[in-house]
C-alpha cells in the first residue's frame, strides 16, 4: 500500500516545466495524447490477438451498476497480461451513479479508451488505485511505450486545464465507438471534484542506438555472434576470390604557372578647386552659350582678343550692354570650339602680333605708362595738387644738393623759405616739341588736367609748321594728341558747351575746330574754304556763351575771332566755318584781343594780350612790346596804371584766377609776378629763364597755385607759388582801392 | 586702334622712362613676347607673376564673380613690380622708382 500510496503520490506530482519530458509532454498535449493513443493504437496492434474486452470487476461495478462492463484485457505475445490499467479509480464510497450513466452508455462496446474516459471524468480516490498500481507496477515487461503512456495518461489526469481537450482527443481517437455524452446536470456542478496531475509520456526525437552492447543485455548473444561472424569474414578476405583488390588512377592536370604583366597603372592626381567665381563662370557660360550664338557673330570675326571683363567703350553705347555682348562672343566662340573639336582653330591662338595689336593691350600700356609716371612725378604732382608730399621710405636721401634745377633757377632769395618764390614742378616737353615756341595754351572746360598748347612763331620770320599739342598732367613725357597744322598756330581756345572741341586760330589767318576726343589728326572743319577768311594771323578766337539763343543761330555758342586785319569775325558752324563780316563786339567781356591800338595811343608797339579781369568787370590788363604792362578802366581813355620792370617785350600777362590783385607777365627773360595790393612798383616774384629761352606765353592754373610759362624751345614748365601771401578773399575791394587811389591821385 | 607703330613706340617709350629696369610681355604660355631683360630673368618673372597674377584674380573674384583684376602692383624695397594682367597676356614692368 505504501507503494500504491507512493505511486499515488506520483500522479499528484506538479507538472514542472523544467522536466524536459514533462515539458514535452504537457506542452503538446494534444499531440502527446494522439502519440499516446497511437502508441497506444501500436500496443493495442500488436497484441490485437489477445485483445479482449475485459473489465475490471471492481471499477465497474462501482461506476456503473446498471449495464455491465466489459473489461478489456490485453495480452502481449507471450500471453502476459499487459493489459493498460486505468489511471484513474474512482472512489467506491463517492456515489456516482451520474458520472456511470455517462459512461455506462459509452461502454457498451467497452473499449480501452471508454475506459480511460471513465477514468478522467470521474474523480479518483486513493483506495481505488490499487489494484491499478499494482498491475503497473507488476507489469515490468510492458515496453517502454506503454509505461510511458501510462505515465503520460497519470500526468494528462493531472493536469486540469488539458481535462477537456485529453477527453475530446479520446473521443477523435475513438473511431469505432460514438461516444454520447451525457447532459451535464445541475447537481454535477455542485460536486467536488479532485484532480491528479500525472507526468506524460515522454517523446523521443532523436534516438541513436548504441554501437555497443551490453553483455547482459539479450542482444548481446546475436550481436556476439555477428561479430565472430565479421572477424571470420575478414580473415577470409585475403586470397578470397570474393575481394580483389584494384587500385585505380586519375588523371591530374600538370599545374602551368603563367605569368600576365600588364602595364603600369600610372596615377594621376587631378584637383579643383571650386571658387566663387569659378562657378559663375561656368554657369553664365550654359545659360548664355546657346542664346547668344546667332547675334554678335560678326563681332566675333576679326584678329581682335576680345577679353571677357574689358569693356570697350567706343563700340557699346551702354555698359551693361556691352557686358552682354562681350561674354555672349567669349562663350559664343567657346561654344563654337566645342562644337568642332576636330578643326584646330588657327585664328583663336593669340600669336604675339596678335597681342600686340589687340586694344586691350594698349590700354594696358597706357596704363602702365600713366603708372611708371607717376611713380616718378608723384612727388611734383602732389606739390601741384596741393596735397602733401609723402616721403618714400625706401628712398634713401642723398647728400647731393638737389636745388640746383636743370633749366631754371629758383627765386632770388633761397636762404629764405618764407619769402614768395616760383617752385618749379616739371616741365611738359618731348622730342617733338622742341624747337617749337609755345604761343598759347589753353585748359579744357571740364578736364582741369587737359591742356592745349599751341606752337607756332608770332614773328612772320622763320615760318614753321604749327603744332598743338594735348597733354595730360598725368603725363608730362608725352602728349595726348598731337595735331600738325599747315602754319603757325597762335591762338587756341577750348569750347564750354563741347569739352572736346578746340578751336584754333592760325598765323596764315585760318581758323580750325578739332576734336581731341578721337584720334583723327585732321580738324574737323577748317576755315579755308570761307570766302571771308582772315587775311592775316588770328589773334584769338574765343568761344562766345549766348544766354540768349538769337535767331538764325544753331548752338548756344558761337566763335569770335580777331585777327590782324582788323575784322572780328563770328563764325558758324555748319558744314565749313562761314563768318559773318565785321561784328562790333557787344560783349567785350570774353574776348581778349582787341585792336585798341586805334584807341590807345600810349602804347607804341602792337599790344600783344589784353586780359580782362576776372573779378573786376570793367578792368583790364594790356601788354605790348614796349616794355610795359597797362592796366585800364573800360571808361578811360587812358591807362590807370602802368608797369615797367625791364627794358623787353612783354609776350603775355594774366590775371590770377584767384585774386583780384596778381598777376603774372612774362616777358623775354623772366616771369613777374605781380601783386598789386603789395607793391605796384616791382614785381613780388621774379623768375629767370635759363639763357638763351625766350618766355613767351604764361597760363594760370584754374584750381591751384601753379603757373605755366610756356617758352620758346618748346617746354611749357609748371610753377607753384609758394608763399604768397595776398590776403583773405579775392581781394577786389583791393583792386578797386588802388585804382580809386591811383586815379585819385592822378587829378 | 592705334597702328602698329604706336605700340612699338609707347613700348620704347616705357622702357626710356626714368627708374624702369625692364619691360616683359609674355602671352599665356609664358613665353616672351618683348623683353629687354635676359632670357632666364624673363622665364623667372614671368612664371612667378603668372602664378600670382591667377591668385590675385581668384581673390578679386571670390569676392564678387563679377569683378575682375585690372593692374597689380607690388612694391618692394628695391623695385616696384607693376603687372598689366590678361587672358591672353602679361605686360610686366619693373622700376626703381627712387632712382
Amino acid at each position: 500500500m505504501s507503494t500504491t500510496k507512493a505511486k499515488l503520490k506520483k500522479p499528484t506530482l506538479k507538472v514542472t516545466p523544467s522536466s524536459r519530458v514533462m515539458n514535452v509532454s504537457t506542452s503538446g498535449v494534444l499531440r502527446v495524447n494522439h502519440s499516446s493513443t497511437y502508441a497506444r493504437s501500436i500496443n493495442a496492434s500488436v497484441s490485437r490477438k489477445s485483445f479482449s474486452l475485459a473489465a475490471d470487476s471492481k471499477i465497474l461495478d462501482k461506476s456503473s451498476v446498471q449495464t455491465p462492463k466489459h473489461t478489456v484485457q490485453v495480452f502481449d505475445e507471450n500471453g502476459k497480461d499487459v493489459t493498460p490499467q486505468p489511471l484513474y479509480q474512482p472512489d467506491p464510497a463517492a456515489v456516482m451513479s451520474k458520472h456511470s450513466k455517462i459512461f455506462a452508455s459509452d461502454t457498451s462496446g467497452g473499449t480501452m479508451s471508454d475506459f480511460y474516459s471513465t477514468a478522467y471524468q470521474t474523480t479518483t480516490n486513493a483506495s481505488f488505485a490499487g489494484p491499478f498500481t499494482r498491475s503497473v507496477f507488476g507489469s515490468s515487461t510492458v515496453s517502454r511505450g506503454s509505461q510511458s503512456t501510462m505515465e503520460s495518461m497519470n500526468e494528462e489526469i493531472e493536469d486540469p486545464s488539458s481535462k477537456r481537450d485529453v477527453s475530446i482527443s479520446l473521443s477523435d481517437v475513438q473511431v469505432r465507438r460514438e461516444e454520447v455524452k451525457e447532459l451535464i446536470k445541475e447537481e454535477m456542478l455542485d460536486e467536488v471534484v479532485d484532480r491528479y496531475l500525472i507526468e506524460s509520456e515522454t517523446l523521443w526525437l532523436l534516438h541513436m542506438p548504441a554501437v555497443s552492447v551490453s553483455v547482459d543485455s539479450e542482444e548481446a548473444e546475436s550481436v556476439k555472434e555477428r561479430n565472430n561472424l565479421y572477424m571470420e569474414l575478414c580473415k577470409n578476405r585475403m586470397g578470397n576470390d570474393k575481394y580483389v583488390e584494384r587500385s585505380m588512377q586519375t588523371f591530374n592536370g600538370a599545374p602551368k604557372t603563367k605569368e600576365v604583366q600588364c602595364e603600369a597603372i600610372t596615377m594621376v592626381d587631378a584637383a579643383t578647386t571650386a571658387t566663387t567665381w569659378d562657378m559663375y563662370d561656368s554657369f553664365r557660360s550654359a545659360g548664355l552659350g546657346e542664346a547668344a550664338l546667332s547675334p554678335d557673330t560678326d563681332k566675333a570675326s576679326g584678329p581682335e582678343i576680345v577679353s571677357n571683363h574689358r569693356l570697350d567703350p567706343t563700340r557699346a553705347p551702354e555698359r551693361t550692354m556691352s557686358v552682354i555682348s562681350t561674354t555672349s562672343i567669349a562663350s559664343a566662340s567657346s561654344s563654337r570650339i566645342e562644337m568642332e573639336p576636330f578643326v584646330v582653330p588657327s585664328e583663336d591662338e593669340p600669336d604675339p602680333e596678335l597681342i600686340m595689336q589687340s586694344e586691350k593691350f594698349q590700354q594696358d600700356l597706357f596704363v602702365m605708362e600713366r603708372v611708371i609716371l607717376e611713380n616718378i612725378y608723384q612727388p611734383k604732382l602732389a606739390a601741384y595738387r596741393q596735397l602733401p608730399t609723402l616721403e618714400d621710405p625706401d628712398i634713401v636721401p642723398k647728400v647731393v644738393p638737389t636745388v640746383v634745377s636743370r633749366r631754371e633757377e629758383s627765386s632770388l632769395d633761397e636762404e629764405s623759405t618764407l619769402t614768395p618764390a616760383l617752385e618749379r614742378l616739371w616741365s611738359f616737353s618731348c622730342e617733338l616739341t622742341s624747337g617749337h615756341n609755345v604761343s598759347s595754351m589753353a585748359w579744357n572746360k571740364r578736364n582741369p588736367d587737359l591742356l592745349a598748347v599751341g606752337y607756332g612763331q608770332f614773328d612772320f620770320k622763320d615760318q614753321k609748321s604749327g603744332l598743338i599739342c594735348c597733354w595730360s598732367l598725368k603725363n608730362p613725357t608725352w602728349p595726348e594728341r598731337v595735331f600738325t597744322c599747315e602754319s603757325g598756330v597762335t591762338t587756341l581756345d577750348f569750347s564750354a558747351s563741347n569739352a572736346s572741341q578746340l578751336a584754333v586760330g592760325m598765323h596764315d589767318g585760318s581758323i580750325a575746330t578739332y576734336n581731341v576726343e578721337s584720334r583723327e589728326k585732321t580738324p574737323v572743319i577748317d576755315s579755308s574754304d570761307c570766302a571771308h577768311k582772315h587775311t592775316s594771323p588770328v589773334w584769338q578766337v574765343r568761344w562766345i556763351d549766348h544766354e540768349r539763343g538769337a535767331s538764325g543761330e544753331d548752338k548756344g555758342e558761337t566763335l569770335i575771332s580777331v585777327s590782324a586785319d582788323g575784322r572780328i569775325s563770328k563764325w558758324f558752324l555748319r558744314k565749313g566755318l562761314d563768318c559773318i563780316g565785321p561784328v562790333l563786339p557787344q560783349s567785350l567781356k570774353v574776348v581778349g584781343n582787341l585792336s585798341i591800338t586805334l584807341t590807345s595811343p600810349c602804347s607804341q608797339g602792337p599790344l600783344y594780350r589784353i586780359t580782362w579781369s576776372p573779378f573786376c568787370s570793367d578792368v583790364f590788363l594790356s601788354c605790348s612790346s614796349d616794355w610795359t604792362i597797362q592796366l585800364w578802366r573800360q571808361d578811360l581813355f587812358t591807362p590807370v596804371l602802368g608797369f615797367t620792370s625791364t627794358q623787353s617785350a612783354v609776350y603775355d600777362v594774366m590775371w590770377s584766377p584767384k585774386w583780384a590783385t596778381v598777376f603774372g607777365a612774362v616777358n623775354e627773360g623772366r616771369v613777374e609776378i605781380w601783386d598789386l595790393g603789395a607793391s605796384i612798383l616791382d614785381p613780388t616774384i621774379v623768375s629767370l629763364a635759363s639763357p638763351g629761352v625766350k618766355l613767351t606765353s604764361l597760363l594760370f592754373a584754374t584750381e591751384t597755385d601753379c603757373i605755366l610759362v610756356g617758352d620758346s624751345d618748346g617746354q611749357v614748365s609748371v610753377y607753384q607759388l609758394k608763399n604768397l601771401t595776398v590776403g583773405e578773399g579775392t581781394q577786389v575791394d583791393a583792386l578797386d582801392d588802388i585804382i580809386g587811389s591811383t586815379l585819385a591821385s592822378q587829378l | 586702334m592705334l597702328p602698329k607703330a604706336e605700340v612699338e613706340e609707347t613700348l620704347k617709350r616705357i622702357q626710356t622712362h626714368k627708374g624702369v629696369i625692364g619691360t616683359i610681355v609674355v602671352n599665356a604660355e609664358g613665353i616672351p613676347i618683348r623683353t629687354t631683360l635676359d632670357n632666364s630673368t624673363t622665364v623667372q618673372y614671368a612664371g612667378l607673376l603668372h602664378q600670382l597674377t591667377m591668385k590675385a584674380r581668384s581673390t578679386v573674384r571670390d569676392i564678387d564673380p563679377q569683378n575682375d583684376l585690372t593692374f597689380l602692383r607690388i612694391r618692394s624695397k628695391k623695385h616696384e613690380i607693376m603687372v598689366a594682367p590678361d587672358k591672353e597676356y602679361l605686360l610686366i614692368v619693373i622700376q626703381n622708382p627712387s632712382e
